[in-house]
């Protein structure tokens, strides 16, 4: 069954595509034979999809939706049924596609038995890091991600936070132009959240293409430039952040809060030129931002104590 | 759009890593530490068992105790190491971050199978070294209290022969832990491998029985099907050379050559299919 036409808004307009997207999905389609008569369950149809070189690209979708399927065609672990998937221009089923390609995948669990940085390094000299480089690259991911400290202790003794970084030192240590990140935030405490939103940005700042997905819709809005969303294994929505959530034909003035009677003023004012002030709210502090704010705080206190 | 050419060729260097990082991971287990502490155990525990010697020479019989221990405990710590390292790295999703990375299949599957080789091959190394060096120490107490059976000439014991065995042995378990892996390569849970696994280790032991009876079968199909079988299955009686040690033979150099081609080919063909098998599994 050939695919059908794809979603013009998953690819950008040619004009406005830079000359190699770093991932091109095109009527992506993946079906798993399920129980004995091997009946086929649909996790990818025909799914086209474009990210482009040097953003940050935010994965969503609900549990099912097919995004951890797609992100596996991408890096060669899964063939698809049907469809095609280049990384950097190269099929994703040549072992050359991942030589690029950074990944994270939810909730690792890395060789308990080394040291955060024996890890680093088999990753490193796998991905054919060079020996003289080898020593100065691993420290540098290390200190990269803040564990420089707790490098010579075994990965099995790291807290979920610490594993999710070492994952990323082992994403980057090859200095990948794309690195993936399935869940990069599953089971971490909001600190270990908003550090690795700051690792995200960082690597944007340096030209990396960064794929992510994340329940975390806060995070990815704030981190992403541009989001596609999944549902069944079909893409029902792809854009940009800024077109996608912004409303163009509304606006928030922030003010000091006014008393009734003036505020009975402005709407009248509004009024008197067709206008309507449809809300008055208080603003609040994101309940993430509070928390950040308040364990600074606390930290910075105990700091000044000691 | 055309993309570069920026093939990634086969490496040793990463076959040799993958094998090394498995060598760690394993050495490292309460497994490895566990089986060579019972053999071990075994082994040194020979001497309490001296005078149940059945008949035969005291020297001989902590040979066969000590190669007793050695193949018992080998083929276990082979069985279950290879398939606890291969679903290790499968359920706990690191095999992800391997697979991820520009690495071969063929890399992955060999670096697995050289790994739990190397462990098994330490292992065989410590429990024949321990072997010897019991084997020594009662011959020289033997040798010390009864000169007059000793007058012949040289020292009785053929520690090369000992070695060679010891070597078979650790071939032996390289086809057993290839065979495993073929097994784990389509096998989706750790419990089916090891089980299957020891089914093949008693097959492979016990084919030649089932070869003798069916040589003589009139039916050509029959023979065809026995004849397949017996290559499917290697026959692992062919590595028991121990029984050609005597006062006056010992292992036919020539033989246990042919037995290690044997092995090797055997490991090759089973890791080949392994490798053939794991390519088409979607992890």
């Amino acid at each position: 069954m050939p695919p059908a036409p794809a979603p013009p808004a998953a690819v950008p307009p040619a004009s406005a595509r830079p000359a190699t997207a770093a991932i091109e999905l095109r009527g992506l389609t993946k079906d798993f034979p399920v129980g004995l008569r091997g009946v086929k369950l649909r996790a990818v149809d025909n799914l086209t999809l474009d990210v482009p070189a040097g953003q940050v690209f935010g994965l969503l979708g609900p549990n099912g939706s097919g995004k951890s399927t797609t992100i596996k065609v991408i890096l060669g672990l899964l063939e698809p049924t049907l469809g095609t998937c280049r990384v950097f221009g190269v099929p994703s089923g040549q072992v050359a596609s991942r030589r690029n390609v950074g990944y994270l995948p939810e909730s690792p669990y890395f060789y308990r038995y080394l040291s955060g940085e024996e890890l680093v390094r088999f990753y490193a000299r796998v991905c054919g890091v060079p020996r003289a480089r080898l020593a100065a690259r691993v420290g540098e991911v290390i200190e990269w991600v803040g564990l420089t400290g707790a490098a010579g202790r075994r990965v099995g003794t790291y807290s979920k936070g610490m594993l999710q970084r070492i994952g990323l030192a082992q994403a980057l240590v090859h200095d990948p132009r794309l690195i993936i990140l399935d869940e990069p935030t599953a089971g971490v405490d909001p600190v270990g959240s908003a550090e690795i939103s700051a690792m995200i940005l960082r690597l944007k700042a340096e030209g990396k293409t960064v794929l992510i997905t994340s329940h975390l819709l806060a995070q990815i809005e704030d981190v992403c430039d541009r989001i596609a969303i999944l549902d069944r294994g079909r893409l029902i929505l792809a854009g940009t952040v800024a077109e996608l959530v912004g409303r163009r034909d509304r606006q928030a003035l922030l003010v000091e809060t006014l008393p009734e009677a003036e505020l009975a003023e402005l709407r009248a004012w509004l009024a008197a030129r067709g206008r309507t002030l449809e809300a008055v709210e208080q603003p609040r502090t994101r309940l993430d931002q509070l928390f950040l704010r308040e364990i600074a705080r606390s930290e910075g206190q105990r700091e000044g104590r000691s | 759009m055309s993309a570069p050419d920026q093939r990634v060729p086969f490496s040793y260097a990463r076959l040799a890593l993958i094998a090394g990082n498995t060598f760690l991971e394993a050495v490292r287990q309460k497994l490895f530490n566990l089986m060579l502490l019972l053999a071990v155990g075994l082994v040194a525990s020979v001497q309490a068992f001296r005078a149940f010697n059945f008949g035969s020479s005291e020297l001989k019989f902590i040979f066969d105790y000590g190669l007793g221990a050695l193949v018992f405990f080998g083929s276990a710590l082979t069985v279950t190491a290879t398939a606890q390292l291969f679903f290790s790295e499968i359920e706990s999703r690191t095999a992800l971050t391997l697979l991820a990375k520009p690495v071969w299949r063929t890399e992955f599957i060999f670096g697995k199978l050289l790994g739990v080789w190397a462990v098994v091959g330490v292992f065989c190394a410590l429990v024949t070294g321990l072997l010897i060096g019991l084997i020594a120490y009662r011959e020289h107490a033997l040798m010390a209290a009864n000169p007059e059976m000793f007058t012949g000439a040289g020292r009785p014991v053929p520690y090369g022969d000992i070695v060679i065995v010891g070597v078979l042995q650790w071939l032996k378990f390289g086809v057993l832990a290839a065979a495993t892996l073929l097994i784990a390569s389509f096998s989706n849970t750790n419990l089916y491998t090891v089980i299957v696994g020891f089914f093949v280790l008693v097959i492979c032991h016990l084919q030649y029985i089932a070869v003798e009876a069916y040589a003589h079968l009139t039916s050509l199909p029959l023979r065809v099907l026995v004849a397949t079988l017996s290559h499917v299955f290697p026959n692992f009686q062919v590595f028991n050379l121990a029984e050609q040690i005597g006062p006056d033979s010992g292992v036919d150099g020539l033989v246990a050559l042919r037995v290690a081609a044997y092995a090797l080919t055997y490991i090759f063909v089973l890791g080949g299919l392994a490798v053939y098998s794991f390519r088409q599994r979607e992890i």
